[in-house]
């Protein structure tokens, strides 16, 4: 186990600088960041003085060296906005993105979990009927389209439920999260949800594929043979089979929640990583979206490793390499 | 031993409902079974001598059902069972044993708990005296050191090993009557002779009663007291093992008996049946065998029923072959 680890450690750093080589490379054959920072009818003097200062004036082969030397000391540039570290302004709004990534993954199991189960059992119900067409709206239907619905009906026309920000937060067990808060509650349920649409109808069609696949195996006939209950079959026989894949995916669409967040984030002013990168984008903020991305790759490997390592302890066959018999 | 008739089928009528109207995998089946009897069903694939199995069950797949005829188990009849009282039978009463070791065992859970959930289902005794009746079992059916056996996972063992496995686990309530379905076929000769030795034995002792499903006439001489020959969802002979297999009076027992391996003389070619089983939804009109048979004749295009040649020997054909001297 650690042999494996310690393996894919060091691809996962390999990964990162060649990520790092490609995004900074990139970026630089976009526009101008300093006609973004000074006035327009700025003396020339001035415009230089500026990128001079931001060290724009060199080659892109010394910012690139800079930037590496930088980030292997914990510092990935100070934002062109804000005047202050990226990793900083990251690991500010990372727990409001983190927060919503995770409700929405939660919404996406309890929900979708149960469904598709249902589903896979009563192939032919009505009731499945039902929750498959809705879960091909799910998954048709865009994401900021149903999120401006969202807002319109049940915050505009019925007026339950706040139409944008983060609400109150609170500190429990060191955590300062919205969750803790009714106020914090009340502004997460929408984004929360419309983050998790994609995902619920995702895990419908996943957990329905997988139990209509389970069932017609030949040990769950012997489960049934040897007389047990429907529900110690979906609980002892189904369920730990089912999720072996499931896990396997969702461990990766967490990374793609937290990443791809942004469209959410945008529609309901969350203040999270998502806007955050928005809005760099728009403004040509070179360290805060090279720092983004970075962040972004280490998060999928970090999911990878994680996943791989959930994979092995839920499948008994499965031995990660490396690793002794 | 108490001759009293253990089970009794009469009229058995299984059918699948298909676009072109229903289809009958068992049809007009009369068996019986009484305590510490064996009896052999012996057909090719289709011959519905599986349905047979899972009709005794409560097991057949839905769309398919148990349409006409009645089962009586223990001289109460279960045909109408509901599902809580057929899972009161299953495992508990009558157990089952399936073709495939390899695929009969759920690949994520220890052998310990999916025996012990065995007797859990149908007996209030704790896990410890319950690992203790498995342990029993296991030693039965000649699995040793069954401690450490109980926390493998059925990876871990060989085709045989899980075939005991499975065995072990039918065993564990003390049923009435096994039904196993070509419980060898997927095993080598070795194994194979092994598990028959075995098989034999645990009805001698225990006095249970066995129903061996098998497409190798070969296999179930061996075992059986008692063979029944199944043809298109039909019985179309039944008697005593040694009278059957000395002189076969249908065609088709006939016919199987010539392409065993062990009755071809040596450096010969196999003989075996012309053509192939009638599609079930296609069935000629009257001897479902009667177009691959070289003595039909249009006598045989009215079904005949199943009457008795000997005592204990009755044959579904309208010109038996004459015993041979």
């Amino acid at each position: 186990m650690l042999a494996f680890i310690l393996r894919r450690v060091m691809q996962s750093v390999v990964v990162l600088f060649v990520m790092s080589l490609i995004v900074f490379s990139m970026i630089n054959l976009v526009g101008d960041p300093v006609d973004m920072l000074v006035n327009p009818e700025s003396l020339p003097e001035e415009i230089d003085r500026v990128r001079r200062d931001f060290g724009l004036d060199q080659p892109a082969y010394v910012q690139y060296w800079k930037f590496l030397t930088g980030a292997l000391a914990g510092d990935l540039g100070n934002s062109f906005i804000f005047g202050r570290p990226a990793l900083a302004l990251m690991v500010e709004r990372f727990p409001a993105t983190l927060e919503l990534a995770t409700s929405a993954l939660i919404i996406a199991i309890t929900v979708g979990l149960p469904l598709g189960i249902y589903a896979g059992l009563r192939p032919n119900g009505w009731g499945t009927r039902i929750i498959m067409g809705g879960s091909v709206l799910g998954i048709s239907v865009p994401t900021f389209w149903l999120g401006l619905m969202m807002i319109i009906v049940f915050s505009v026309i019925l007026g339950w439920l706040p139409v944008s920000g983060r609400g109150e937060t609170a500190v429990f067990l060191g955590i300062e999260s919205s969750l803790f808060t009714l106020d914090g509650l009340k502004h997460l349920i929408l984004p929360a949800t419309n983050l998790a649409l994609f995902k619920i109808a995702m895990v419908i069609r996943l957990t329905r594929a997988g139990t209509e696949e389970v069932m017609a195996q030949d040990y769950i006939k012997f489960a049934r043979a040897k007389g047990l209950s429907s529900k110690r079959i979906v609980r002892a026989h189904l369920l730990p089979n089912i999720l072996i894949p499931i896990i396997t995916v969702l461990g990766i669409e967490f990374g793609t929640l937290i990443a791809f967040a942004t469209v959410t984030e945008s529609i309901f002013a969350w203040p999270g990583l998502g806007k955050l990168v928005i809005d760099a984008i728009v403004n040509l903020d070179r360290p805060i979206v090279v720092a983004y991305l970075l962040f972004v790759v280490a998060l999928f490997l970090v999911l990878n490793l994680v996943v791989d390592i959930i994979y092995a302890v839920l499948d008994p066959r499965v031995r990660l390499q490396g690793e002794g018999g | 031993m108490n001759q009293l008739k253990l089970l009794s089928i009469q009229g058995l009528r299984t059918e699948f409902p298909t676009p072109d109207g229903p289809l009958a995998a068992v049809s007009g089946v009369d068996l019986e079974v009484t305590r510490g009897d064996v009896l052999g069903i012996v057909g090719e694939s289709g011959s519905g001598k599986t349905v047979l199995g899972l009709s005794i069950m409560g097991l057949v797949d839905r769309p398919g059902r148990v349409t006409a005829g009645r089962i009586a188990f223990g001289g109460t009849e279960i045909t109408n069972y509901s599902e809580a009282q057929w899972q009161g039978l299953r495992g508990n009463r009558i157990a089952m044993i399936f073709q495939d070791p390899t695929t009969s065992l759920n690949p994520v859970q220890r052998i310990g708990v999916q025996m012990i959930e065995a007797i859990q289902a149908h007996r209030d005794v704790s896990t410890d005296a319950a690992r203790q009746i498995v342990r029993e079992a296991m030693v039965r059916v000649g699995i040793n050191s069954p401690d450490e056996r109980l926390e493998a996972y059925p990876h871990q063992f060989s085709g045989g090993m899980r075939q005991r496995v499975v065995i072990a686990t039918a065993l564990l309530n003390e049923p009435d009557l096994i039904i196993a379905d070509e419980p060898t076929t997927a095993l080598d000769v070795t194994v194979q002779a092994q598990i028959l030795r075995d098989m034999r034995r645990l009805c001698r002792d225990t006095g249970m009663a066995l129903i061996w499903v098998s497409h190798d006439l070969g296999v179930v001489a061996q075992i059986a007291h008692r063979v029944a020959v199944m043809y298109a969802g039909r019985i179309v002979e039944q008697g005593a093992t040694e009278v059957m297999l000395k002189s076969p009076s249908h065609p088709y027992t006939a016919g199987l008996m010539a392409s065993m391996p062990a009755n071809a003389p040596r450096g010969q070619r196999l003989v075996s049946i012309p053509g192939g089983l009638p599609q079930l939804s296609n069935l000629p009109k009257g001897c479902s065998f009667a177009p691959r048979c070289a003595h039909a004749t249009t006598a045989c295009d009215v079904l005949p029923e199943l009457s008795p040649t000997s005592p204990d020997h009755a044959v579904r054909c309208v010109s038996p072959l004459q015993e041979r001297s």
